[in-house]
């Protein structure tokens, strides 16, 4: 469903890149955490995804398409094939719940009644029936997010790109969330999730892929938020070793689940 | 749905926006105004040039009491000068030029001053004597005026003769640099139109970036999301186009119409009606004006 190839993202010539020769493949209906600190990457890959901006050198392909090959026009029809959730919500504070939701549909042209039929079902899915005509203000933070949800996946993208869902919210309030993300992904789309929730992802037991200074340090299938052995000492020095291209041993790159999961047990 | 949602969202933006749409409307306002006030002295110039150029005369003053030019040093123009004028006039070299000619005698020349200036107290100090007699020529066609003249300057008692029509090219040249002046002042309003109208739109495009941004998200096409800052600007200009175009027929029809014909009965003013066809103009330039600065200014601030 997304697929990097050797991508590289550079934003000053001077300092390093954001992303470096990156290559990792996540296929249809996977659930996929991307775990790494601050300026490790994540944004800057969710952005290339969205076609927000153009990887330096490489290729996207999101949904067998190579994003470099969509015109300017057409970037919007690729947008609407994924939905974005970020961490402050982004919900329009004078509409209600359900035109928050409705408003992802009007501006793509959805009749009135696809929409009135539409937006309460997706309601339903984040768990917010009744609360349609209520504003974001009266809402808690995780009820908001919950509407985010809704108006990402209301027009039926493939993808759900989320940046940081729970990163405002409770501990309690995330693990909702997560169950309406998981459901979401159970019902055929496919999730990629920048967190540093390290509950969540232990809880989650999903694939993880972990960048560190735009490199792909780890990339393991049901995995946890850290490694048992300490990977920053192991990491820095195979890079030492090698310039900046890691032993794909140690740290698979494009790993399908199996091979993720053999290298994640290797370390072990 | 999607026209809906657009006109929706203009109508949230031009209302939010409401004190900055309100300059924009003035500001195309004034600035078409003196488009169309140029427009409006071309259109009294071509309309007095058809009225008066069939009306205007080339007038042969023959010599009188007070002559002082080269050709009156004889006095008076006699009788017979008077006839061999005429005669000249109706020979076939000249007469091929000329319409029809009258004579005017001292006393008609009175009779007509005492009615142009029936209100000036300066008629009673004048007599028959003090006043030229003149030949009054219809040209066939004015532009050969030049022969005329050649023709009857050096006869003898002949004061001077005059082209009617050069003294309404002096108007004219002073209406066509009051034109200039309106369109110069035009253009400095324009380019404050075209100013104001991008910061208004980044203004607009600024305060619902929130929106903008959802609808980028999730994937709304760029003419759903451009269309309503283009629009708002150019509903802004249209309106004050309109006002412009308005403000000139009240002037052609209250100013022009009302009073100015009433003082000058015997000019041709353009009426009210004729004024109309500068508001597609100005209203087509409004759009214009608005269209073009909100797209540039869009592709600087709202990418897509």
């Amino acid at each position: 469903m997304i697929r990097f190839e050797n991508v590289t993202k550079v934003y000053d010539q001077k300092a390093r890149p954001a992303l470096d020769s990156i290559n990792l493949e996540i296929d249809r209906g996977e659930f996929a955490f991307l775990v790494g600190a601050s300026g490790s990457g994540k944004s800057t890959f969710l952005r290339l995804v969205l076609k927000e901006d153009r990887a330096s050198s490489g290729a996207v392909y999101v949904a067998g398409q190579n994003v470099a090959n969509i015109s300017s026009w057409r970037v919007p029809r690729l947008r609407r094939g994924i939905g974005v959730v970020f961490q402050d919500f982004r919900l329009l504070p004078q509409k209600t719940v359900f035109a928050n939701v409705a408003f992802a549909m009007q501006v793509i042209g959805k009749s009135r009644s696809v929409i009135r039929d539409t937006v309460p079902e997706v309601l339903k899915t984040v768990g917010l029936e009744g609360k349609e005509n209520r504003l974001p203000h009266e809402l808690s933070g995780g009820e908001q997010q919950r509407v985010a949800i809704a108006r990402a996946v209301v027009n039926r993208p493939g993808i759900l790109l989320a940046d940081e869902p729970t990163g405002n919210l409770d501990p309690t309030t995330s693990m909702g969330i997560m169950g309406v993300l998981d459901k979401i992904n159970q019902n055929g789309t496919t999730v990629v999730m920048a967190t540093h929730d390290d509950d969540i992802v232990n809880e989650m037991r999903k694939r993880v892929v972990e960048l560190r200074n735009g490199v792909i340090i780890r990339d393991e299938a049901k995995a946890l938020y850290t490694s048992m052995i300490p990977i920053v000492g192991q990491s820095r020095r195979l890079r030492d070793a090698s310039g900046r291209e890691p032993e794909p041993a140690a740290v698979p790159a494009a790993g399908t689940g199996a091979d993720a999961r053999a290298a994640g047990e290797g370390q072990l | 749905m999607r026209l809906q949602f657009v006109l929706a969202e203009i109508g949230s933006g031009l209302r939010r926006n409401l004190s900055m749409v309100v300059s924009v409307i003035l500001v195309t306002f004034v600035s078409l105004t003196f488009v169309g006030a140029a427009g409006m002295l071309q259109l009294q110039i071509n309309q007095m040039k058809g009225y008066w150029y069939d009306k205007v005369q080339v007038a042969i003053f023959l010599c009188s009491d007070g002559s002082t030019a080269a050709g009156c040093a004889t006095g008076p123009a006699t009788p017979e000068q008077q006839d061999n004028l005429g005669k000249l006039l109706e020979s076939p070299a000249v007469a091929q030029y000329v319409n029809d000619f009258q004579f005017e005698s001292k006393d008609d020349a009175y009779k007509h001053f005492k009615e142009q200036f029936s209100n000036s107290p300066i008629v009673d100090s004048v007599t028959p004597d003090q006043l030229p007699a003149s030949f009054r020529i219809n040209m066939k066609d004015p532009e050969k005026y030049q022969i005329i003249s050649e023709t009857f300057s050096s006869q003898a008692g002949v004061e001077t003769v005059i082209d009617q029509r050069q003294l309404l090219e002096r108007l004219f040249s002073v209406m066509n640099a009051a034109s200039l002046v309106a369109v110069s002042v035009a253009g400095v309003m324009i380019v404050c139109a075209i100013l104001l109208i991008a910061t208004t739109i980044r203004l607009s495009a600024f305060s619902r970036r929130r929106e903008t941004g959802i609808m980028r998200l999730v994937g709304a096409s760029k003419v759903v999301i451009q269309l309503p800052f283009i629009l708002e600007g150019v509903i802004a200009a249209v309106i004050g186009a309109a006002l412009a175009s308005a403000t000139l027929w009240a002037v052609a029809h209250f100013f022009l119409g009302g009073y100015l014909s009433q003082q000058y009965p015997d000019t041709a003013f353009i009426s009210a009606a004729q004024t109309l066809i500068l508001a597609p103009a100005l209203i087509g330039l409004g759009v214009l004006l608005a269209g073009v600065s909100s797209l540039l200014t869009l592709r600087r601030y709202l990418r897509v």
